[in-house]
């Protein structure tokens, strides 16, 4: 019986370090897991892709592996999509998503952003020739962007404010599908951020195809994501970001995936968090 | 789980997925009648053992039953949108369901047609009537009366199946999700009221087929 009496001690014991446990934060967690499960979109170059070598690369890869060396931990860089990087924060697959995710009031309601950590411009990309020289002349024009994008909603808020209507509009799945009905003639134009477009530009299909018009009065301030609920983590992270400029490892990183230095207006956005 | 539930989120977006709703009621119900058209001279076409007719729909539905839905509604998309086919991605999705459902339910049909007895043809025969006579008075009621419940399970997949509708960015119930959960990032709320969106859906369309067989097989059913 005494047997018995201290094995249930036993289970009790360890019940209460387990709800203790459980209590631990996520950044405890992660650092007690050894492993960081780092979300990327890994169809967005140069911020995240796959390299000639089906390994994840990019601007947003570099982040995690810079994170995850902070940390102190293995780095697992996970492939998401657009619509899957809340999902996976939800079902704990993954600690933060390095995912150019643009830092709405409304999604802030429902996932914690840190500071910003990259500002892109939206653009219009089409075949030479087409005719779009300013924003407006989209009007006339078969549009796509894809789907679950800040660029998306902002043409569609654009579009129903000039009364455009969503007619001439398609959304695609994914980045890529976007190009590849760009490339099929599906749609004239499409909208994606400044960076991918500059990427795209250099690669054989597209080199008959033009970077067009910004999107007007808009520039897209992106956030790394975390669970909302999860306040230390956040903080963990802001810092780490403000270090990657400190350190010079955001400018090490542009310099390796854009070719040149951060802008000066780019970094001093950053430094004031805006 | 550590999650809290913002409804009112989904509701103030509610006018926009009935809109989807409605989408996706419409593509299946189009993708249905016109399937069970098509089905219907490809199960008599595979029986009748006539070159090519014979090749063509044993192709068909081997294709149809045999590869995933996801690769043909992206096949009529990008597929054809290789050879400078442009299908709307509502036409898209519709065609690739349409060589789905014609392709399942020939095979469903086929068997409707070998379980009436080879004497039944015969004896609408031997009383002078055509081919066309046979089929539409003595055969197809019979047949469509067998074969009624495994066809309704082919409707419900019809339904879920244009929810892949969201590959080419159609406006169906799911795209509409995926679009307003990723303004917002209620994700869970968003699935969750699409789901019970779908089940409505799929109710009703079962229901409303059963209303309209009973009438059409006057309770023999």
């Amino acid at each position: 019986m005494k047997l018995f009496k201290l094995a249930g001690i036993l289970a009790g014991a360890v019940a209460v370090m387990a709800s203790v446990s459980a209590q631990a934060d996520q950044l405890d967690e992660v650092i007690k897991r050894g492993t960081l499960n780092c979300g990327v979109v890994l169809d967005f170059p140069p911020m995240g892709y796959f390299d000639k070598d089906n390994k994840p690369a990019g601007f947003d890869v570099d982040y995690c592996n810079d994170l995850a060396k902070a940390l102190g931990v293995e780095s697992n860089v996970l492939n998401l999509t657009w619509g899957d990087r809340i999902p996976s924060l939800v079902a704990g697959k993954t600690d933060v998503v390095i995912g150019s995710t643009s830092d709405t009031l409304e999604r802030a309601k429902s996932v914690g952003f840190t500071y910003p950590y990259f500002v892109f411009k939206f653009q219009t990309i089409s075949k030479e020739g087409t005719s779009l020289s300013s924003f407006d002349d989209l009007k006339n024009l078969k549009v796509g962007a894809a789907l679950g994008t800040t660029y998306e909603t902002e043409y569609l808020a654009y579009a129903e404010k000039m009364g455009w209507g969503k007619s001439n509009y398609t959304s695609f799945k994914s980045e890529n599908d976007a190009y590849l009905g760009l490339y099929q003639g599906k749609v004239d134009a499409i909208i994606s951020t400044n960076t991918n477009i500059a990427t795209k530009l250099q690669t054989n299909e597209f080199k008959d195809y033009v970077a067009g018009p910004y999107v007007p009065n808009y520039d897209d301030v992106v956030g790394l994501i975390a669970n909302r609920s999860e306040g230390a983590w956040i903080s963990y992270l802001n810092l780490f970001l403000v270090r990657q400029i400190r350190d010079g490892n955001m400018n090490t990183h542009y310099n390796t995936h854009f070719g040149s230095d951060a802008p000066a207006d780019l970094i001093q956005s950053l430094r004031d968090n805006k | 789980m550590n999650y809290e539930f913002h409804w009112n989120v989904v509701f103030q977006k509610m006018p926009e997925l009935l809109q989807g709703a409605f989408v996706t009621l419409h593509v299946s119900v189009l993708s249905m009648v016109l399937g069970i058209v098509i089905a219907v001279f490809l199960a008599i076409a595979k029986m009748n053992n006539k070159p090519p007719f014979n090749y063509m729909a044993s192709t068909w539905i081997e294709i149809a039953r045999n590869t995933p839905a996801l690769f043909q509604i992206y096949m009529a998309y990008f597929g054809l949108g290789a050879f400078g086919i442009h299908l709307s991605p509502y036409m898209a999705v519709l065609c690739a369901l349409v060589f789905i459902n014609a392709g399942y339910l020939a095979e469903t049909f086929r068997g409707g047609f070998q379980s009436i007895p080879d004497a039944q043809y015969n004896a609408s025969k031997s009383l002078g009537m055509t081919n066309f006579q046979t089929y539409r008075y003595i055969i197809l009621p019979q047949m469509f009366r067998r074969i009624y419940h495994p066809m309704t399970n082919q409707f419900v997949w019809a339904i879920l199946m244009s929810s892949l509708g969201i590959l080419v960015g159609m406006n169906e119930l799911s795209g509409e999700t995926q679009r307003f959960q990723s303004l917002s990032f209620r994700t869970l709320e968003f699935f969750m009221v699409t789901a019970v969106l779908y089940y409505i859906i799929t109710k009703f369309v079962l229901l409303s087929a059963a209303l309209i067989s009973k009438r059409l097989f006057r309770g023999e059913i």
